[in-house]
């Protein structure tokens, strides 16, 4: 079983070590392509996402040596070992060895421990929260959509946006400045998660959760989607939401007409226009049928009773499915007045746009 | 050691196997006690959870309902006193006592049967006050608590009752007992489950 | 006893008639219907699985045009794939395999074995009933966090959660009295010699798995226990609006669900540390850090339930991140172990060993991208993405999936006495292996890049289309791969190689006895002085005594044939 110190080594060897340099190649090859760029987090947009895009980029180095190095062991040990014809032979019993033995417990023991120290550095800076922050901001969860509220430095409402997403929607913040976001929920979990903050936090009933964050100043004019993150049933896809960067000047026009818009009165009903009574609660119309005249204006008065962080309105589909009217929801403990241009005689659906599928939220208006 | 050995009858193998030790039974009453523990310990962290988070508790409109000093102590020192009784039972046929068994287990079986009953009557009272699974954390934790507790008493007495049947019918004896074991070991730890309920949903 | 003198040939084969099955408590039987029953319930997770996949093909709602259908799909996915087939699946491997590998002639309860048995149908039906209700089946996800899964219009009206509850119980309840069982059958019935430390990997992992069940099982018990409380008595442990606290659930359920994994793992590390040492010729390096090691990750997997829960801002991170870490090195050990074990072996690549190979380079992966979600900060990005989706089915997949396979292929000719045939393993281990890695890899992408889990649909300019469609691709390749396998366990079995007692030349007890066993399982049993009885029977105690003549052992060698035909079957 003895080998002599100089001799050549073996084909299987020489095969061994080959597909051992194939996988690292392969790694290597990956990692430089495209596909491999798809590894890496999205661009940090946040001081705290690039922190922890740093973190990330460290325990992905560690995470490559020690793929290659286990991997390659395997693929050398499944080459290298092959059971041959005419090895009747067994091969060396070992048993063990304390050395290679403590070896491999030793640095993995000192490996991980690095990393949690790193990790937990990142997480001291990740989870700090100033003083007196810039903004502070309370989002609002609900199935299945976000409110966010803006609130002053004794911690009254300013304004409320409801919209969460598209144009003149989503929860704007202003670049440079600290953010303070409180989370609130008051039906299931769900979670506030902007994937270029590389950042997200479950929005729990019962208990209130906060994170900070500062948007690069590079940022400005930027939209970062997000979206619900924790399971929290049938419209759980759906809830989404954006965040706008703005320069600190656009952000105070920003939220000073938004603030103008709470406080305006609305509009009066057209006069001589048909008032249909419908409240919602438990997430369900009180009703489930409607009459409207055709072709003239009319007008639901719309009460929402369910909790605050629960929006319904009442959009109008036309037989062939089609929205006929879109209206903007509003939150819970509020009326609103919904206008709706003259229909045409015939049967329409109601519904609410926030909890399509729910059969409680739709109801039949017959126009004639 | 001198070579093969023969394991042609199972049964054989098996006796010559449960010659170390305690027996099967016994090992497998120990573990599925541990099991329960563990079980009851899911319920007891729930309800200091739910007692952390939920102040004053008792809350007002039961504050005076659960009373240490009233019947409830009674069905305790009823079932503490059984659990020596118990004892008393396995001492008995470790002797080969047939007789001392068969009283002991009896008085076991009875003083159980006692304290269900009694703890229906206490149920029937706190209904009488309002006090219901639905009446918020305090009624739901009280009673699943001492509910899953009671239900393991009516289990725990069902096993008596098995045991008894079977002592009445001879089939315990000083060597052959196992079941007694078992079911005692069973028994004391119903008793020690109480003894924590009625600590920290009367006392603390 | 009549058996007394039969000789193990003179034993028919399972013949016996269905009712014989239906009322059998021999392990050997038990362990067959356990293994049979998880198989069908994975195609049953399986065809969830592929439900789902379609779904996110693409964007936009192509399929589930009720996203509630599409939300019970992959909540009934997991729960099936977890609690009916992996758990279930290995618990009859070791049903079968550990009364074997200890010498003893069956469980220590065989009828409470039968009875643990019969609840996983039982349980099986109940759960997917739910299907029949008004409401439809269980759509909680397969964690049901309320408030999601209290009673409310939008959250869990029907009675299919609570049929999952009931479903989960019992199947627990399952787990704990088989897991009581092979406690007691390997503390008490072990063959004279073989002390603990003489005792099969295997049974090592079963042992510490099933401490982890006695301890952990009845955890969630109480959890399902409460929450069937809530949903149905007004009780109000969960559910804020009454004064109770949502994060509790999640404590107790992790709690149990942590350990869990390793109830789902440590046995098939089990697998695949009996098949590389039989097919390397090596004893198996480390044997006594390994049992440490398992030891070890059993322990600390009690403490770092809370790694599930970094985002719910309710837990104290740094502990249970730091134990999660530690997790790793208990683990990379076994990885080396394994490792070592192939290094300077000689190596047969039969179809047992080349799953097991499966397993070490995939779980390779499933351990070091967990790594990624110890560090806290890093799982605040991670948290309930794909990424999350994409480890726990390296570990649960790469692992102990592949694992099975191994203990399949390996202990088939003992079950059956036929052998499987080895070139359509290699093209189930083909295609399962390429499926594996198109379906999961890419959900690394998806994650880091943003996907959430469970969500129905995405936004078609998200930039995750390419890799949404080749892990829908993957997934069907990996549905596929399960027909080569289906054909050659129905074709070997009729007319499979004769296995004999030894197909591989194996280490452990089981290859002792014939294929398959006598109901009593041995007629003899070989002396037991080392983990390895079979091995120093072959040999001639050569592990003990180098000095020992060479040309014994070759004698004895030739005997068994079964690698060398392995060998050339796959060259």
């Amino acid at each position: 079983m003895s080998t002599s110190p100089r001799k050549p080594p073996a084909p299987g060897a020489i095969v061994a070590g080959g597909a051992v340099l194939l996988l690292i190649a392969i790694v290597g090859i990956v990692l430089l392509s495209p596909a491999g760029s798809a590894l890496y987090p999205p661009p940090p947009a946040t001081a705290q996402a690039r922190e922890i895009s740093q973190l990330y980029d460290i325990i992905f180095a560690i995470a490559v040596v020690v793929f290659l190095v286990v991997e390659g062991l395997i693929v050398w040990s499944i080459f290298r070992y092959r059971r041959r014809p005419g090895d009747t032979d067994l091969p060396p019993q070992t048993h063990g060895n304390n050395l290679v033995e403590a070896l491999w417990t030793l640095i993995p023991t000192v490996l991980v421990i690095f990393m949690f120290a790193i990790s937990w550095q990142t997480l001291d800076h990740v989870d700090a929260v100033s003083a007196d922050p810039d903004v502070h901001i309370n989002a609002l969860a609900g199935q299945f959509q976000w409110q966010f509220q803006y609130l002053d430095k004794d911690g009254n409402v300013l304004a409320t946006q409801r919209r969460a997403v598209g144009d003149g929607g989503g929860m704007a913040v202003p670049v440079a400045k600290s953010v303070y976001v409180t989370l609130e929920s008051r039906d299931v979990i769900h979670a506030w998660y902007v994937p270029r903050f590389l950042f997200k936090r479950d929005v729990v009933p019962g208990q209130q959760n906060h994170f900070e964050f500062k948007v690069d100043e590079a940022e400005a004019g930027q939209t970062f989607h997000g979206q619900c993150a924790e399971l929290c049933g049938t419209g759980h896809r759906a809830m989404l939401f954006d965040v706008v960067a703005m320069a600190p000047a656009d952000y105070d026009a920003w939220l000073a007409k938004l603030v103008e818009a709470a406080n305006a009165t609305p509009p009066p009903a057209p006069s001589g226009a048909a008032v249909i009574d419908l409240a919602a609660q438990a997430i369900a119309y009180d009703k489930k049928t409607l009459d409207a005249p055709a072709d003239a204006p009319f007008v639901i008065a719309f009460k929402n009773g369910d909790p605050e962080t629960i929006t319904h309105d009442v959009d109008i589909k036309g037989a062939d499915g089609a929205v006929i009217a879109n209206q903007e929801p509003i939150a819970g403990g509020t009326t609103g007045q919904y206008q709706y241009q003259p229909l045409a005689a015939g049967t329409y659906q109601f519904f609410c746009s926030i909890h399509p599928g729910v059969a409680a939220m739709e109801g039949t208006l017959t126009v004639k | 050691m001198t070579g093969a050995v023969s394991h042609g009858d199972p049964h054989a193998a098996e006796s010559g196997h449960a010659q170390r030790g305690i027996s099967n039974p016994i090992l497998g009453m120990a573990l599925f006690i541990t099991s329960e523990v563990m079980f009851f310990s899911g319920l007891f962290a729930a309800y200091f959870a739910t007692r952390a988070a939920n102040q004053p508790w008792p809350p007002e409109a039961f504050g005076e309902l659960l009373e240490p000093l009233s019947l409830i102590l009674v069905a305790t020192i009823i079932l503490i006193l059984s659990s020596f009784t118990c004892q008393f039972a396995v001492w008995s046929i470790r002797k080969g006592d047939r007789a001392g068994f068969i009283r002991n287990i009896s008085i076991t079986f009875v003083l159980g049967i006692i304290f269900l009953v009694m703890q229906m009557y206490d149920y029937s009272i706190l209904f009488g006050e309002g006090m219901t699974l639905g009446s918020g954390p305090f009624g739901t934790t009280y009673y699943t608590l001492t509910g899953f507790h009671g239900a393991h008493v009516f289990g725990g007495v069902l096993m008596l009752g098995v045991v008894l049947y079977r002592g009445l019918a001879g089939q315990f004896s000083a060597k052959h007992h196992d079941a007694v074991e078992a079911v005692s070991l069973y028994w004391h730890f119903v008793d020690v489950v109480w003894i924590l309920l009625f600590s920290i949903l009367y006392l603390v | 006893m009549a058996t007394h003198a039969l000789s193990p040939a003179a034993v028919p084969a399972y013949r016996g008639g269905i009712y014989e099955w239906l009322t059998t408590t021999d392990h050997k039987k038990i362990g067959i219907m356990y293994v049979i029953n998880s198989f069908l319930f994975f195609l049953v997770g399986g065809m969830f699985a592929l439900l789902v996949r379609t779904e996110l093909a693409q964007p936009g709602i192509q399929f589930f045009t009720n996203e509630h259908v599409y939300n019970e799909s992959f909540s009934i996915h997991a729960t099936v794939m977890i609690f009916l087939f992996i758990i279930p699946m290995l618990a009859g491997l070791g049903n079968y395999a550990v009364p074997l590998m200890i010498g003893a002639p069956d469980m220590a309860f065989p009828r409470i074995n039968a009875l643990s048995f019969w609840m996983l149908p039982l349980g099986g039906i109940l759960l997917l009933m739910g299907f029949l209700v008004p409401g439809g089946a269980a759509a909680a996800g397969w964690t049901s966090y309320p408030p999601l899964s209290e009673r409310g219009a939008l959250s869990s009206p029907g009675a299919g959660q609570d049929l999952w509850i009931v479903a989960l119980i019992l199947i627990g309840t399952s787990s704990i009295l088989g897991g009581i069982n092979f406690l007691v059958t390997i503390f008490k019935m072990r063959a004279p010699g073989m002390t603990l430390f003489r005792m099969p990997i295997m049974v090592w992992t079963i042992l510490v798995t099933s401490v982890l069940v006695v301890m952990a099982t009845p955890v969630i018990t109480s959890a399902l226990v409460m929450l069937f409380i809530d949903r149905n008595y007004g009780g109000s442990f969960f559910n804020p609006e009454t004064g109770g606290t949502a994060v509790l659930y999640q404590n107790v359920f992790w709690f149990y669900s942590h350990p869990a994994v390793y109830v789902m793992v440590l046995p098939a590390m089990g697998v695949i540390s009996e098949v590389l040492p039989v097919f390397s010729r090596k004893p198996l390096f480390g044997y006594k850090a390994f049992i440490f090691a398992t030891a070890g990750i059993g322990a600390l997997g009690f403490s770092v339930w809370a790694h599930h829960m970094f985002t719910t801002g309710a837990v104290f991170l740094p502990f249970f991140a730091l134990m999660t870490f530690f997790i790793a090195v208990p683990t990379g050990v076994k990885m080396f172990n394994w490792v070592f074990t192939m290094f300077r072996g000689q190596l047969t690549f039969s179809t047992p060993l080349i799953f097991a190979i499966g397993f070490l380079t995939m779980f390779l992966i499933g351990g070091i991208n967990g790594a990624f979600s110890a560090a806290v900060p890093v799982d605040f990005a991670l948290h309930d993405t794909y990424w999350v989706v994409a480890h726990l089915h390296y570990v649960l997949f790469g692992g102990s999936v592949f694992g099975v396979f191994a203990g399949l292929y390996y202990w088939f000719p003992k079950m059956t006495g036929r052998m499987l045939d080895e070139g359509l393993g290699k093209v189930h281990f083909a295609l399962m292996f390429i499926g594996f890695n198109l379906t999961f890899f890419p959900m690394h992408m998806l994650g880091i890049k943003g996907m959430p889990r469970r969500i129905a649909d995405y936004a078609s300019t998200a930039g995750w289309n390419d890799w949404n469609l080749l892990a829908t691709v993957g997934g069907f390749l990996i549905g596929i791969s399960m027909l080569p396998f289906i054909w050659n366990v129905f074709v070997s079995l009729r007319n499979g190689k004769v296995a004999g007692d030894d197909p591989w030349e194996g280490n452990t007890l089981e290859w002792a006895t014939s294929s398959p066993p006598p109901p009593y399982n041995f007629d003899r049993l070989p002396e037991i002085r080392s983990e390895r009885p079979l091995f120093d029977a072959r040999h001639g105690l050569v592990a003990h005594d180098t000095n020992a003549p060479r040309e014994v052992e070759d004698g004895q060698k030739a005997i068994g044939a079964g690698p060398g035909e392995g060998r050339e079957g796959q060259a």
